[in-house]
């Protein structure tokens, strides 16, 4: 017998899965947080998905309190962040890029701060039973910029550019089942991976299931731009900004200033605010605070963790906190001696004392790692048994490797980050004991950017994505762009894949257990901490929120002047 | 005194070249690591390999030295990698900033420095030139790096009175300008006051100028017509080496300050790896180097007869 499609009232197809979390969530199984976000990656509506919590949880409507200010129109926020390049969007590796770009080219999904994701350029969304195939409605009646209708070809196009190796863009990895290996090793996207259903449907077609494409969609690199973008015209978002966002580009100077205006005919109604500024105050985070106290900006993309009891000093700042997935990690290549050696990479990652670190180098403010790069905060996150450190062990494997003491090693870091540099002198005087003596090679941000693929030993700084699979997928995968350890571990791969592809939070959690214990018990990497980021404001901006990975979202922000 | 001139402007032209090889030599030689920059990390093997024939870098090195520096001569540096414009579209309007910036210090520091340098020389170990010297040994031994988050704990932090950052970001803000110039100013008037002292204590001992006090000559008309001539002679070889430390030295303080200026650019292009970038701010660097000196050497000459007419 035919399996019978459940639908809701408006007779639209309901995913088969959403019976069962509604009783998990019911039962206690799976939390407030946890229904919203799995429910709405299934295509549900936030609102209905807030709604059928409210239900099942016998929560009242939330009623919209009496005291709430009444937002107020116009003005220009200025804010303090890097500007950088902005030429093609799919091959940004900074947020700050991203950001530049959020307000002109938008996304197809959009996670928010509280880790949900909504529809945007994407009305609606369904996926099938085994994660596979993904259907998307896209909204209909917004137009670009320069007049054309946003519609397939857009989205076809973009997914076409990200998963061609000529273009460069880390979106390979984030659709690796829409990718297949050539011939010689290279990579080309799948014959028929994504389908233009109609004008304003896309069909993706995956090799292999995924839970996270529609968290994937709001990556980053993921900007969606015109479909004449490096085809009809330069592949250069600065010359050419076209997009269906509030706003357009007014003026742009990297490294100085990114002004953008707000633009007539915007699909999803007004804006507050009128203009946006993005102001360089260079690579010194105390100019960024300087600029603030003296009312030059109004917020500050980032809040180094040294600097958040001066912004408390200063009257009218306001310090914003997210607890994030941002993480940094020692990464041995598994493939360079002399990590090539399980037991020495073991020796390593066993000498860590987690907690020390964290508090040395970032004052507690965040989580402790557990190397393998799966965080609390994840939904999927699997509680293997805490870490401790173990001196006695370490030096057990190192003699078992046979490696003669002491063994010396050379770390490769950016001062970009200043806790990097704390993190690895306390993780150099946790070594010592063991035998080893770690060298510091501490270079400019930019520089540890052209080997961060290349050196045999790093610490590489990692940006929050809301699933742990996803960044797993990203960088420890076989062959993956980004893997920058070159783990290569078939049975990580199929574990990873299992778990990718496992809807429930309480199955993918179980699966995460082996996952993240081949990991962990490969010491590819030694994790100290997740760390909590930190933005500031002036009291004068309201509606603003952290996001976890720092990207800006100003719609709702409004100027109280 | 012309063959002085073009033996000074020989001996620049000279020592641009070498360091031009020295710049050659360090940034361009290795032309995998160019391609690397130009193209990105990300680039593939074959890209680099087309982009390395179609600009000629297969050529031999001295066809390409010889371009390079026919490339420069004319004023064309290339494309900045970071900027992803004419690198002289993003030079020219930084060399402009700090032209000001450095116009402010200079306005301020010459009459001070001059001034306080004479009143302090006139009467070495007088309680005048006991303040002068205390007061202008302090300011300069402050280094940068200290002086300017004094001035803005005091100045932004604290009195809310000046811009914490002078970027300019909403155009030309002369109020931006206070803190990065007095940084600046305060470091080195003390210098040049102390250099003026030395040089006026030194010819207030010379013979000439006791026969001038001693035959009754209003002191005044001592001091200004007869040793100020020629006290201010090294003050001006040591004011024309302080346009190149206004020029290259200013690092820290446009760093600071986020001040878009030339410092400021000579580091982000170093930060950045932006070769032609770098290549182009530090062949600027050394121009000004040897072009402030050999004026200085030509200035001194003219301003000092003894030398002028050996």
């Amino acid at each position: 017998m035919a399996k019978k499609d459940l639908r809701d009232e408006n007779g639209k197809r309901i995913h088969p899965y959403i019976p069962e979390l509604c009783e998990q969530l019911r039962t206690g199984d799976c939390d407030r947080r946890e229904f919203l976000r799995t429910a709405s990656l299934l295509g549900v509506s936030a609102t209905a998905a807030y709604a059928m919590a409210g239900k099942i949880l016998g929560e009242e409507a939330p009623v919209k309190s009496a005291a709430a200010q009444e937002p107020k129109m116009g003005g220009t926020l200025r804010s303090a962040m890097a500007v950088q390049r902005m030429d093609d969007p799919s091959t940004y590796d900074w947020e700050e890029m991203s950001n530049q770009t959020r307000f002109i080219c938008e996304f197809l999904t959009r996670t928010g701060t509280d880790n949900v994701t909504r529809p945007y350029l994407a009305e609606s969304w369904e996926a099938s039973d085994d994660l596979k195939t993904w259907t998307f409605k896209l909204r209909q009646g917004v137009k670009w910029s320069n007049g054309d209708d946003f519609n397939a070809d857009d989205v076809v196009h973009n997914f076409t550019r990200w998963l061609d190796p000529e273009v460069g863009s880390s979106n390979i990895g984030l659709f690796s089942g829409m990718v297949e290996e050539t011939a010689d090793g290279g990579k080309r996207m799948i014959d028929g991976a994504v389908e233009k259903i109609d004008q304003h449907t896309v069909r993706l077609n995956l090799s292999a299931p995924n839970l996270a494409v529609p968290e994937n969609l709001y990556n980053y690199p993921t900007a969606i731009v015109h479909r004449g973008f490096g085809v009809d015209y330069e592949a250069d978002l600065a010359s050419n900004p076209i997009g269906t966002g509030p706003y357009e580009l007014s003026e742009f100077r990297v490294g100085e200033v990114c002004r953008l205006r707000k633009r007539a005919g915007y699909w999803a109604g007004d804006v507050f605010l009128d203009e946006i500024h993005y102001i360089d105050t260079g690579d010194d985070p105390s100019a960024s605070i300087a600029a603030l106290a003296s009312g030059q900006v109004d917020h500050v993309h980032e809040v180094d963790i040294s600097a958040i009891d001066l912004i408390e000093r200063i009257p009218n700042a306001v310090l914003h906190e997210a607890v994030t997935a941002q993480t940094g990690v020692a990464r041995m290549q598994v493939d360079k001696a002399p990590f090539d050696n399980l037991k020495v990479r073991q020796a390593v990652a066993a000498c860590m004392d987690h907690a020390k670190v964290l508090e040395v180098a970032y004052r507690g403010r965040g989580k402790i790692g557990e190397n393998h790069h799966v965080c609390p905060i994840h939904p999927e996150y699997f509680q293997l048994p805490a870490l401790t450190r173990d001196v006695e062990k370490a030096k057990a494997l190192l003699a078992e490797a046979g490696v003669e003491l002491p063994l010396r090693l050379k770390i490769d870091l950016g001062q970009a980050d200043a806790w990097h540099l704390a993190a690895m002198q306390e993780f150099k005087q946790q070594l010592e004991p063991a035998g080893i003596i770690l060298e510091l090679n501490p270079m400019p941000g930019a520089s540890y950017w052209d080997i961060w693929d290349k050196t045999p030993f790093g610490f590489t700084s990692w940006t929050h994505r809301p699933l742990g699979v996803m960044v797993l997928n990203l960088g420890y995968r076989s062959g993956v762009p980004w893997n920058e350890s070159n783990y290569a571990n078939p049975a990580f791969d199929a574990a990873l894949d299992e778990a990718s592809a496992t809807l429930g939070a309480k199955e993918r959690q179980a699966k995460m257990e082996k996952v993240q214990k081949i990991l962990q018990d490969d010491a590819v990497i030694a994790q100290p901490l997740w760390r909590s980021v930190f933005s500031a404001t002036t009291s004068m901006v309201k509606g603003y929120s952290i996001h976890p990975t720092l990207y800006h979202q100003f719609e709702g922000v409004w100027l109280d002047t | 005194m012309l063959i002085f001139i073009t033996r000074r402007v020989a001996s620049m032209v000279l020592t641009m070249i070498a360091v031009s090889m020295l710049l050659f030599a360090a940034l361009e030689v290795n032309i995998e690591n160019v391609a690397v920059k130009v193209l990105g990390p990300y680039s593939s093997l074959e890209q680099r390999e087309i982009w390395l024939e179609r600009n000629g870098y297969f050529d031999p090195i001295y066809v390409r030295y010889a371009r390079w520096l026919g490339d420069f001569a004319v004023g064309d540096f290339g494309e900045s990698i970071r900027f992803k414009t004419e690198v002289s579209e993003v030079m020219v309007p930084r060399l402009i900033n700090t032209a000001i910036l450095a116009l402010c210090v200079f306005a301020v520091v010459i009459p001070v420095a001059l001034v306080l340098g004479v009143l302090s020389g006139m009467r070495e170990g007088s309680k005048l030139d006991r303040s002068i010297s205390v007061t202008s040994i302090v300011t300069t031994s402050v280094p940068e790096f200290a002086s300017a988050p004094l001035l803005s704990v005091v100045f932004v932090f604290w009195l809310g009175l000046l811009p914490g950052t002078s970027g300019m970001a909403a155009g030309f803000d002369p109020i931006q300008l206070i803190l990065p110039a007095a940084v600046l100013i305060i470091y080195d008037f003390g210098y040049v006051t102390r250099m003026t002292r030395a040089s006026m204590a030194e010819v207030m001992t010379t013979n000439y100028i006791r026969t001038a006090v001693l035959k009754g000559l209003p002191y005044r008309r001592v001091i200004v017509r007869h040793a100020l001539r020629n006290a201010l002679i090294a003050p001006f070889t040591v004011i024309m080496l302080q346009v190149n430390w206004l020029l290259s030295g200013v690092i820290v303080v446009e760093y600071f300050f986020a001040y878009k200026g030339f410092g400021a650019l000579l580091l982000e292009a170093s930060l950045n790896q932006d070769i032609y970038l770098i290549e182009a701010c530090a062949m600027v660097a050394v121009f000004v180097a040897v072009m402030t000196q050999a004026l200085a050497d030509i200035g001194y000459t003219y301003l000092n007869p003894r030398i002028r007419f050996s």
